[in-house]
C-alpha cells in the first residue's frame, strides 16, 4: 500500500502539476525583466524558472509496452448504425425475410417498440480489397480500404438505451461519472503538443450526444484530462479569444504587465512553484490562442486534399472538414480525437427507427467519403502506422423491422460491428460472428470492455495496469472485465 | 437462511487492550501440549500468519477449494481435495506442503505474495508439534491488520480517547491546545514555527477562510488601526456571525453530498426544490446546529420524533445523486441507487468506502459484503422501485407530508433485501437483515424492527443514531478533520473521505482525537457569544483560527531547509499558500467590480454560458435560458447546477463533478484557466464595469490607478507598479484609438463580398426598382432577381413612405409579393431593416395564411417583444437583436443540419432543423401574412431570399455584400472610449494576478 498523498477526488498532488514545456520558461523573460530593472538581478537569478523537464500531468509519458500508435481517432457513429446493413453480411436474412426471430432469442425490446419481422440488408454487400471483406453499399468508399480494416462483428454492450450505452462506449460503464477513454489515454500517455489540448472532441453540428458532457468527462480524474470541445471553424476552443479590441498585440501588452506584477509578487515569497506554474500557464494559453485556430485553418490544405475529403460539397462538407481537422490535430501531436457523426435525437443521428434506407443513406453519404479520404490521407503521409482509427456506434440494430412493412430497426446491444484500422491492427479481417440473423454475438464475443482493453493495448497501455486511485480503490477503464482481442493485432 | 453477521465477530466482546492478554490466558489454559509448543504462541505466531496469508481466500464465506481455516473444526474438515492435515505423518500435511512447494499463498494480481522463511518455519514447527488450536478460537479475517489490509484493530476504528495536552518548553496552560500538539513534534526536531503572518495577510486569510470573500477596505483599515489585544478575536467573532459564513462552509458540504439541481442523463430533469436543501445546509451552519442534529436530519429527518418541514427537506441529502429515468434495466438500476446512497452516507459521515463491499468483502477494510447490504437495507426501504417518472425516483408529497424534495420509506414493512453474488442483481443470495457496520466492535450493531405504530422502518433513524453515538470512533474524527482541512488546505488525515487502509494515517493522531473529543465533550470553556454545547462547530472553528499555528506566515526563514525534509508541510511549520477556489474566485471578481449581490437563498440563477459550450447538449434549442444579468451577480453557491452542463468557468477552476461525493477539490493549474480569466466575457464585464466606475469617480489617471489597485488588490500600487500602469494605459489607449480610426475589416478578408445568384429567388433593394405615388409612398418594388417576385400595394393607405432612401413601414403598411418564393424546405432569408416596434410580433416577410390552414406551418421572419427574432413557429426564440433602431442585417437559414439566425454576420441563434413548412400560400412583406395585423414597425431597406440553404462561406459573402451595399458596419464590440478601454485593460490584468488569486 502506498502512503503517498492521495486526493480523494482524484489524484496525488504531483499529478496536479501541469507544467509547460520550455518556451517562456527559459531565460528570456527573466533576463528581459531583470534587464529593465523592474526587479533586482538577485531575485531574477535566485529563482530559475523550471525548464519543463521531468514534469508530469500532460507531458508525454512512457507506455507500458512499445507501440507504434501515437494518436487515436474515434469515429463515433452516434445513434447506432445497423450491423446487418453495413459490416455484418447475413445472407440468411434473405431466406427468413418476413419471418419472426425464433422465440428462444430473448431480448429487451427497447422503448417498447413494435417487434416486426426479419428483414434483409437494405443495400447489397460487395467484397472490397484483396481481402474481399464484405461491406455494404452504404460505405462504397470505405470498402476500397477493406484491407486496412479489422472488422469486429461480435461486439456486445450493456445497455439498449442511447444515453447509458453512449456513456458506456465512452467510459466503460453505463452510469455517468467515470473518466472517458480519451481521458485514460491522456492520463496514461500525456500528450505530445502542449500548445493544443491532448484530447479533442468535435461534435456534429446538429447537437451533442445524449447525456452530454459525461461522454467526454474525466470523471473522478483531474479536469486536466477531460476532453476539450473543439469547433471546426474560427476559434475552436472556449474562451480562446477575448473582445475584439484586445487583439494579439494588445493582449501581449497585458501579458507583459501581468508577468511583471507576478514576478514582483513571486520575488517576495518563498517556495513559489505553484505561482511559477501559474505564470507559465499564461504563456501556454497565449500560444494556444495561435495554435488552435491554426490547427483548424483548412486554407493551408490544397484544393485536391479538400476535394478528396468532400469539403465544399454536400452532404460531405461537415464531416469532411472534421476528418481533415482530425488529421491535422494528429499531425500536431494531439493524443485523442473523437468525431461525432449524428447529433441530437432520432433521425438526426444514426438512430434509424423510421427507415434504414433513408437514415443510413443520409448519414452514410455524409461520412463515407470523408472517412475513406482520412484513411487514404493518413496512409499516404505515413501517419496511419502511428494512428489508430476506431469506427462504430454505441450499439447495433435489430435484424427485424419495427412492424410489417416498417423499414426501420430498433436498438440492439447483443451483437454489433465496429472496426479498427491503423498501426498495430491486422487489416482485412472479420473477427467474431453474430448468429445467422445478425442478432447476437455467438462466436468470440467482444464485450465493450474487451474492445477498450484492446484499444488501450494498441496504444501501448495495459488495461489492468492503467489504474487511477480513487476513494480507496484502484479504478480502471475496464474495471474487473476486459480481455485484449489478440486476433485483431498485427 | 439469514446471514448472521455476528459470525464475523470476536468470540466474546473484549476491550481491545485486554484482548491479547485474554488470548494469552486462553492459550495457557487450553493448550494441551504445552511442552511441545512451549516456544510457540498461537495468538502471537500462528493466528497472524493465518490471517495474513490464508484467510483472504479460506474463510467461511469464500471457502476457496472448499477449505476454510477459521477454526479448528474447519481445519480438520479439510477441503475439496481432501484433508488439510494428515493424521500421520503430520509433516506431509497438504497445509504445510502446499506452502513449502511455493504454491500457497498464490500470486495475487500477477504478483507473488511473500511468506517469509521465518513464517514457514513457525508453520512447520506448529504442524510438527501437533497443530494445536485453542479450543473455541475462531479466526476472523478482519480481526487484525496485516500488510495487505486493515482489520478491526485499525486506528480509525478504535475508541476516541482524549489525550493529554502536551506540556513542553514554552507551552503552558494558556497555550492553545492545538499549538501544543503541533509544536511538540516541531520542538522535538529543534524546529521553529514560522513567524506570525502580518496583519493584512492574516485578515485576508481568515476572511476568505470563514466567509469566502475578501475583507473590505474599511475592514483592513479598522484592523490595522485596532491595537487592542482582542482585535483579532473580534474579527473572528464577526466573521463567524456573518451570514456569509454558512455560504462558504455550506459549499464544502454541498461538494461532499454531490449537490446539483438536476438529475443528469438524457432528460436531466430539474430536481424541483433541491435548492431548499442547499438553503437548509447554509442555515444550519449559520445557526451553529449541533453536528449530531445535522446528521440525524439528513439521514432520517422524516423519522425524527420532532420532524418538521425543515428536517424533511434535509433528507434531500439522500436524493441528490444522479437519477436515470431510462435505465437499461429498471430492476437492476435500483441497486445502483442503493450504492449511491450507501456511498454518500458512508463517505460523508464515516469516511469509509463501504461501497467497495457491494460485490465482495472489502479488499482493504474490515467491511464484509454483508455489511454493505445491512446498511443498504435502510435505503432499500425507500421508494426505489421503478415508478412514475414525475416523482424522479422519490416519494410523493403525500408520503412525505410536505411538498418538498425529500426522502422517506415506502412503509413500515418492506420486502427483504438479498445479498447479491458479486453485486449482480441477477444472482440474489440470502436475505440480509438490516444492521450497522460490524467494524466498530464496541457499538451495538443491530437494527431493531420499528414500533407497531411506526409508518417507516426506522432503519435510517437507527443508522443515524449509530453514526452520532459518542462511542462511534469515526464520526467526530472525520468531521474535525474536514474542518482542519478547509482551514489549512490539508487535513490531519490527508484523505478526508478515506479513513481506511488505503487512506493516509493522521499526521497528528493525538490532535485529531483531542479535537474529536472536544467536539463531543467541550472542556475548553471560554466566555463567548458562541455556543459551547456538544457537537457545535463554531467554537471549534474559532479554536482553530485563534491558534498560532493558523496565524503563522506562509513563508518561513528556513523554508528551503524545512521543505527538503518535510515537503508536504505535514508538520505545519508554516501556513500554506492557497489558490482561491472556483466559487471564491468568481465572488471576488464581483466584489472587485463592486457588483456582488449578497441576496441569500432561493432558486439558483443560471449563468450565461457561451453558445459554444451549449453545443454539447443533445437538445440545443431552449436548453439553457440564462437568468437576467442582475441575478447573475449573486454568490456562486447560488449557481444553478445542471449536471449535463456545469458552468465551464467554474469547472475549469476545479469545481467538482457532481456525481460522487467530493471531500477535497483538485487544485490544478492549466492553460484553460488562463484562457478563461483572460478572455471570458464574465471577467471582461467585471473589468469594464470597474473601469467605467473609476472613470466616473475621477478624471485623474493617478487616482484611477490607485483606485484600481485598491478595488482589486486592496492596496495602493508601489511606485514601480504605478509607472508600469501608466505606461500600460498610454500604450493601450493609443492602440485602441488607432483601432477606432482604422476602417473595419471584413471578418475574412480573402472572401469576396458577392451577391450569389444560384438559387436567388428574391432581391429587393431601395437602390433600384421602387415606384412611388404622388404622396411619395412606395407603390411597387421590383424584384431585381430573375425570379420576378415583384412587390406591390394597390391600396394607397397601405403603402410605406419612401424617405431617406428607405421604405418606412408605419402603422399598417405592407406589400404583396408575386408568385411562390420558395419550393425547397431549405432556404435562406436576408433582410436589411430597422425596428422600433414595442410589443407583439411584427413581420418582415411571411406566407402565413390562416384561412388557407397555414397558421402553424408558414415561413416567416420577424421580431416580437422587445428584440426577439422569430423565424417560423418552430424557431420562436431565435436570438435577440441589438441596436435595432440602426439599420441591421438579419439573416436566417433553414439548413440541412440546423437553422441559424445572424445579425450583421454574427450568430445570435441556432437550433436543429426546421420541420417541413407549407410553402404554397401567398407571400407578403411588412406584416404577418394575411392576418391584417402584426405589421412591421420600421424601415425596410433590402430583402434577399434564396431557395436553398447557403453554406457558411456563401452566407458570409452575401452578408458582406449586403452590408457594404447598405453601409452597415460591423458593430464595434465595445463602444467605449479608448481611455476607458485602456483602464479596463489594466483592471483586467490586476484581476489575473497571482496576488489576486492566491491567499498567503
Amino acid at each position: 500500500m502506498s502512503q503517498q498523498t492521495h486526493f480523494p477526488c482524484g489524484q496525488t498532488r504531483r499529478e496536479f502539476v501541469w507544467e509547460m514545456g520550455a518556451g517562456f520558461a527559459g531565460t528570456a523573460l527573466t533576463a528581459l525583466l531583470a534587464g529593465d530593472g523592474f526587479f533586482s538581478q538577485a531575485h531574477a537569478g535566485e529563482r530559475p524558472l523550471p525548464d519543463g523537464s521531468g514534469s508530469e500531468g500532460l507531458m508525454p509519458k512512457k507506455s507500458h509496452h512499445p507501440s507504434p500508435i501515437k494518436s487515436v481517432i474515434f469515429l463515433m457513429m452516434n445513434g447506432a448504425p445497423s450491423q446487418v446493413d453495413t459490416f455484418d453480411y447475413k445472407p440468411e436474412l434473405e431466406k427468413y425475410a418476413g419471418k419472426d426471430l425464433p422465440p428462444d432469442k430473448e431480448f429487451i425490446n427497447s422503448g417498447g417498440r413494435k417487434k416486426g419481422f426479419l428483414t434483409p440488408a437494405w443495400r447489397p454487400f460487395r467484397p472490397g480489397g484483396e481481402s474481399g471483406l464484405l461491406i455494404s453499399d452504404y460505405f462504397p468508399n470505405v470498402r476500397k480500404h477493406a484491407d486496412k480494416l479489422a472488422v469486429v462483428n461480435s461486439c456486445h454492450t450493456d445497455s439498449h438505451a442511447h444515453g447509458s450505452a453512449l456513456v458506456a462506449m465512452n467510459t466503460g460503464k453505463t452510469f455517468i461519472g467515470r473518466p472517458s477513454l480519451g481521458s485514460w489515454a491522456v492520463y496514461g500517455l500525456g500528450t505530445e503538443n502542449q500548445d493544443l489540448p491532448g484530447y479533442v472532441v468535435i461534435l456534429d453540428k446538429r447537437g451533442g450526444p445524449i447525456s452530454g458532457q459525461p461522454n467526454w468527462s474525466s470523471g473522478f480524474m483531474s479536469a486536466a484530462y477531460a476532453g476539450t470541445l473543439f469547433r471546426p471553424t474560427g476559434t475552436p476552443i472556449l474562451d480562446l479569444a477575448g473582445p475584439e479590441h484586445l487583439d494579439r498585440k494588445a493582449q501581449r501588452e497585458q501579458l507583459d504587465l501581468l508577468a511583471r506584477l507576478n514576478h514582483e509578487h513571486l520575488s517576495s515569497r518563498k517556495g513559489g512553484q505553484k505561482l511559477v506554474d501559474r505564470i507559465n500557464s499564461y504563456e501556454l494559453a497565449y500560444r494556444m490562442q495561435a495554435a488552435a485556430p491554426e490547427a483548424v485553418d483548412l486554407s493551408q490544405e490544397t484544393q485536391q486534399t479538400q476535394d478528396a475529403y468532400g469539403i465544399g460539397q454536400q452532404p460531405t462538407d461537415e464531416y469532411g472538414r472534421n476528418c481533415l481537422i482530425a488529421r491535422r490535430l494528429v499531425e500536431r501531436g494531439v493524443r485523442f480525437v473523437q468525431l461525432y457523426s449524428g447529433g441530437g435525437h432520432l433521425e438526426e443521428t444514426w438512430d434509424a427507427h423510421e427507415s434504414i434506407e433513408k437514415n443510413h443513406g443520409r448519414h452514410g453519404a455524409e461520412v463515407d467519403q470523408p472517412i475513406a479520404a482520412l484513411l487514404e490521407d493518413l496512409d499516404q503521409r505515413g501517419l496511419l502506422e502511428s494512428t489508430l482509427i476506431i469506427w462504430g456506434g454505441e450499439f447495433g440494430r435489430m435484424p427485424f423491422s419495427e412492424g410489417k412493412d416498417a423499414p426501420g430497426r430498433n436498438h440492439n446491444p447483443y451483437g454489433f460491428s465496429m472496426w479498427l484500422a491503423g498501426g498495430g491492427v491486422k487489416g482485412g479481417i472479420n473477427y467474431g460472428e453474430t448468429d445467422e440473423f445478425g442478432f447476437e454475438a455467438v462466436v468470440n464475443p467482444v464485450h465493450l470492455s474487451d474492445l477498450h482493453a484492446t484499444i488501450l493495448h494498441l496504444m501501448g497501455l495495459d488495461h489492468e495496469l492503467l489504474t487511477y486511485f480513487h476513494q480507496g480503490r484502484n479504478e480502471s477503464l475496464t474495471d474487473v472485465r476486459g480481455k485484449v482481442v489478440e486476433d485483431v493485432l498485427a | 437462511m439469514m446471514v448472521r453477521s455476528t459470525s464475523w465477530r470476536m468470540p466474546f466482546p473484549v476491550p481491545r487492550p485486554a484482548m491479547n492478554l485474554v488470548y494469552g490466558l486462553v492459550v495457557l489454559l487450553l493448550s494441551t501440549s504445552a511442552i511441545a509448543a512451549e516456544s510457540l504462541d498461537f495468538e502471537r505466531d500462528i493466528a497472524p500468519l493465518f490471517v495474513r496469508h490464508c484467510l483472504e481466500c479460506h474463510n467461511d464465506t469464500a471457502e476457496t477449494g472448499g477449505l476454510s481455516l477459521t477454526s479448528h473444526g474447519r481445519l480438520m474438515q479439510g477441503g475439496e481435495s481432501g484433508p488439510a492435515l494428515n493424521k500421520e505423518p503430520l509433516g506431509d500435511s497438504p497445509l504445510l506442503q502446499r506452502v513449502l512447494d511455493g504454491e500457497m499463498p498464490p500470486p495475487k494480481e500477477n504478483k507473488p505474495q511473500t511468506i517469509t522463511s521465518e513464517e514457514i518455519d513457525l508453520l512447520k514447527r506448529w504442524v510438527a508439534a501437533g497443530a494445536h488450536w485453542p479450543e473455541g478460537r475462531v479466526l476472523d479475517p478482519y480481526e487484525r491488520t496485516t500488510e495487505a489490509r486493515a482489520g478491526r484493530d485499525w486506528w480509525s476504528l478504535q475508541p476516541i480517547e482524549r489525550p493529554e495536552v502536551p506540556s513542553f518548553g514554552e507551552a503552558d496552560s494558556s497555550t492553545n491546545p492545538i499549538d501544543a500538539f503541533i509544536r511538540r513534534p516541531l520542538s522535538e526536531r529543534g524546529w521553529q514555527p514560522a513567524p506570525p503572518a502580518d496583519r493584512r495577510t492574516l485578515l485576508r486569510r481568515v476572511t476568505y477562510d470563514l466567509i469566502g470573500l475578501p475583507p473590505t477596505p474599511e475592514e483592513y483599515a479598522a484592523f490595522e488601526r485596532d491595537e487592542s489585544p482582542d482585535a483579532y478575536q473580534q474579527v473572528v467573532d464577526r466573521l463567524l456571525a456573518s451570514p456569509q459564513f454558512g455560504e462558504r462552509w455550506g459549499r464544502y458540504w454541498l461538494d461532499l453530498v454531490r449537490y446539483a439541481d438536476t438529475c443528469g442523463y438524457e432528460r436531466d430533469q430539474e430536481k424541483i426544490g433541491a435548492w431548499k436543501y442547499r438553503d437548509w445546509v447554509i442555515a444550519a451552519i449559520n445557526d451553529d446546529m449541533p453536528y449530531d442534529q445535522f446528521v440525524l436530519a439528513q439521514v432520517a429527518g422524516d423519522e425524527l420524533p420532532n420532524r418538521d418541514e425543515s428536517t424533511v427537506i434535509a433528507t434531500g441529502f439522500l436524493r441528490l445523486g444522479t437519477w436515470n429515468d431510462e435505465p437499461n434495466d429498471p430492476q437492476e438500476y435500483k441497486y445502483e441507487r442503493l450504492e449511491d446512497m450507501v456511498h454518500a452516507t458512508s463517505t460523508a459521515f464515516l469516511g469509509l468506502t463501504v461501497k467497495c463491499a457491494r460485490c465482495h468483502d472489502h479488499k482493504f477494510d474490515p467491511i464484509p459484503q454483508t455489511d454493505y447490504y445491512r446498511m443498504a437495507s435502510a435505503f432499500w426501504a425507500g421508494p426505489i422501485e421503478p415508478g412514475d417518472r414525475q416523482f424522479l425516483g422519490g416519494p410523493t408529497a403525500d408520503a412525505l407530508g410536505y411538498d418538498v424534495f425529500g426522502w422517506t420509506d415506502r412503509g413500515r414493512d418492506v420486502p427483504p433485501l438479498h445479498l447479491l453474488k458479486s453485486g449482480d442483481p441477477k444472482h440474489p443470495l440470502d436475505v440480509v437483515e438490516p444492521g450497522q457496520l460490524t467494524a466498530v466492535t464496541f457499538l451495538d450493531d443491530s437494527i431493531s424492527p420499528p414500533p407497531e405504530d411506526a409508518s417507516t422502518t426506522q432503519r435510517r433513524l437507527q443508522i443515524a443514531e449509530w453514526i452520532v453515538n459518542e462511542q462511534n470512533p469515526l464520526t467526530a474524527r472525520v468531521l474535525v478533520n474536514r474542518l482542519w482541512q478547509h482551514h489549512f488546505g490539508e487535513g490531519l488525515v490527508r484523505t478526508p473521505n478515506n479513513f481506511g487502509f488505503n487512506g493516509n494515517k493522521p499526521t497528528h493522531p493525538e490532535l485529531l482525537d483531542w479535537l474529536a473529543d472536544e467536539l463531543m465533550h467541550p472542556i475548553s470553556q471560554e466566555p463567548s457569544a458562541i455556543s459551547q454545547r456538544p457537537w457545535t462547530l463554531k467554537r471549534l472553528h474559532k479554536l482553530i483560527v485563534m491558534s498560532e499555528t493558523y496565524r503563522q506566515s506562509a513563508d518561513h526563514p528556513l523554508y528551503d531547509e524545512y521543505s527538503a525534509s518535510d515537503p508536504g508541510n505535514q508538520l505545519w511549520s508554516r501556513s500554506e499558500r492557497r489558490r482561491l477556489d472556483a466559487d471564491a474566485l468568481r465572488d471576488s471578481l464581483l466584489v472587485a467590480s463592486g457588483q456582488l449581490d449578497l441576496t441569500p437563498g432561493g432558486p439558483g440563477f443560471k449563468p450565461t454560458i457561451d453558445p459554444e459550450a451549449l453545443e454539447g447538449l443533445s437538445k440545443k434549442s431552449g436548453a439553457w435560458q440564462a437568468s437576467p444579468p442582475e441575478q447573475q451577480l449573486r454568490r456562486s453557491i447560488y449557481t444553478y447546477l445542471q449536471r449535463s452542463l456545469l458552468p465551464p468557468t467554474l469547472t475549469v477552476f476545479d469545481q467538482p463533478d457532481t456525481t460522487l461525493p467530493c471531500g477535497q477539490r483538485d487544485v490544478t493549474t492549466v492553460a484553460p484557466q488562463a484562457l478563461a480569466l483572460m478572455n471570458n466575457p464574465f471577467v471582461h464585464e467585471r473589468s469594464e464595469t470597474l473601469a467605467a466606475r473609476l472613470m466616473e469617480e475621477s478624471d485623474s489617471v493617478d487616482t484611477q490607478i490607485e483606485a484600481a489597485w485598491q478595488a482589486i488588490l486592496s492596496r495602493g500600487p508601489t511606485a514601480e507598479e504605478r509607472r508600469a500602469a501608466v505606461a500600460h494605459l498610454e500604450s493601450q489607449q493609443q492602440r485602441f484609438e488607432e483601432q477606432l480610426e482604422a476602417p473595419k475589416q471584413p471578418r475574412d478578408p480573402d472572401l469576396a463580398p458577392q451577391l450569389l445568384t444560384e438559387g436567388l429567388t428574391l432581391h429587393l433593394s431601395v437602390r433600384d426598382g421602387i415606384t412611388t405615388d404622388d404622396q411619395g409612398r412606395g407603390e411597387s418594388w421590383s424584384d431585381l432577381s430573375p425570379a420576378g417576385h415583384h412587390a406591390s400595394q394597390p391600396n394607397a393607405e397601405s403603402r410605406p413612405l419612401f424617405v431617406d432612401d428607405r421604405l418606412r413601414f408605419e402603422g399598417r403598411n405592407w406589400f404583396a409579393l408575386d408568385g411562390q418564393l420558395l419550393t425547397s424546405q431549405q432556404y435562406t432569408l436576408l433582410a436589411v431593416v430597422t425596428d422600433h416596434g414595442t410589443g407583439g410580433h411584427r413581420g418582415i416577410l411571411s406566407n402565413w395564411n390562416g384561412a388557407a390552414g397555414n397558421s402553424t406551418l408558414s415561413v416567416f421572419l420577424g421580431l416580437s417583444g422587445e428584440s426577439t427574432v422569430r423565424f417560423t413557429d418552430a424557431f420562436g426564440n431565435a436570438g435577440s437583436v441589438t441596436n435595432r433602431n440602426q439599420p441591421f442585417l438579419l439573416s436566417a437559414v433553414s439548413g440541412p443540419y440546423q437553422s441559424t439566425v445572424q445579425q450583421n454576420g454574427e450568430l445570435i441563434g441556432s437550433q436543429s432543423t426546421i420541420p417541413e413548412r407549407n410553402l404554397t400560400t401567398p407571400w407578403v412583406i411588412g406584416q404577418q401574412g394575411n392576418i391584417n395585423g402584426e405589421y412591421w414597425q420600421g424601415d425596410i431597406i433590402a430583402i434577399v431570399a434564396y431557395d436553398r440553404a447557403l453554406s457558411d462561406t456563401e452566407l458570409q459573402q452575401v452578408e458582406q455584400w449586403l452590408m457594404r451595399e447598405h453601409g452597415i458596419e460591423r458593430e464595434v464590440v465595445f463602444p467605449a472610449d479608448p481611455a476607458q478601454l485602456a483602464l479596463a485593460s489594466l483592471c483586467h490584468v490586476l484581476m489575473n494576478t497571482n496576488e489576486f488569486l492566491y491567499v498567503d
